[in-house]
């Protein structure tokens, strides 16, 4: 199938259910492109955490609300745009910084607070807009060399 | 995502992990992973066969190994893929729970 038939957009329920769909989705995206290895790890991870953010914490694990991510394709980057509309959050404002401090000890590592920090590591770009009713995120991968 | 265990000397557990750590595989071991970390003094965590891990996986990490910290025990994580390995550096995992590439090198941080 040429990626011009590729659906460009995916829309799951606010369900952690719901995510391995988007992640196939973006595998056969990643698979018609020809990403090598570490593009699709990054995808992979970026996505699952950018999703179960907005699952989580922007529905509160509540089912019933949409959430609505298309794809975007130029000659040297691939990026994903995650629309819900959970009260307005910007991931990018509560990152840890990659500079903090090492911690000091095995129980003062958080174990949940590694999300958007890998989010903000592994993806290539990241843009966070608030709309009128509901938050976007677009999440960027460089693809070299351009794979079509 | 599976996990399973084997005993090795010096009364350390070496619990092999294959997959996915992602949401769903974390779910898979988090269970065994708790009870191990009851139990065990000495954990080696093999992560050669784990294909992909997330911030739900890391989790899945380090609950267990605080657990065993808190009862004088260690956990040491052996021989993830390069990829792994990124994200456990990006979390800084890598600077309280050690990473080892050679197996004798894992058993003698844990005696």
């Amino acid at each position: 199938m040429p990626i011009e038939e590729l659906q460009d957009l995916i829309v799951l329920d606010s369900q952690l259910s719901e995510l391995s769909r988007a992640l196939s989705w973006a595998e056969g995206l990643a698979n018609r492109l020809g990403l090598n290895e570490n593009a699709r790890y990054a995808i992979r991870l970026c996505l699952e955490e950018a999703l179960a953010n907005v699952v989580l914490h922007g529905y509160r694990n509540e089912p019933g609300h949409p959430v609505v991510i298309r794809y975007q394709l130029s000659s040297d980057m691939l990026s994903f745009a995650i629309e819900d509309k959970a009260p307005p959050f910007n991931p990018i404002d509560t990152s840890p910084s990659a500079t903090q401090a090492e911690p000091p000890n095995l129980e003062s590592l958080v174990p949940g607070g590694n999300g958007i920090r890998l989010l903000c590591q592994f993806a290539e770009s990241l843009v966070y807009e608030r709309l009128t009713d509901r938050n976007r995120l677009t999440i960027g991968f460089s693809i070299f060399p351009p794979a079509i | 995502m599976t996990i399973s265990t084997e005993s090795m000397e010096a009364d350390i557990t070496r619990v092999l992990l294959d997959g996915r750590l992602d949401i769903e595989g974390a779910a898979a071991i988090d269970l065994k992973m708790n009870v191990l970390a009851g139990s065990a003094k000495f954990l080696l965590i093999d992560l050669q066969k784990v294909s992909f891990i997330g911030s739900m996986g890391l989790r899945s990490i380090i609950i267990p190994a605080q657990n065993v910290h808190r009862r004088g025990g260690k956990v040491v994580l052996f021989d993830p893929v390069p990829m792994v390995e990124e994200v456990l550096k990006a979390s800084n995992i890598d600077q309280v729970i050690p990473i080892f590439h050679e197996l004798d090198a894992a058993v003698a941080a844990l005696q």
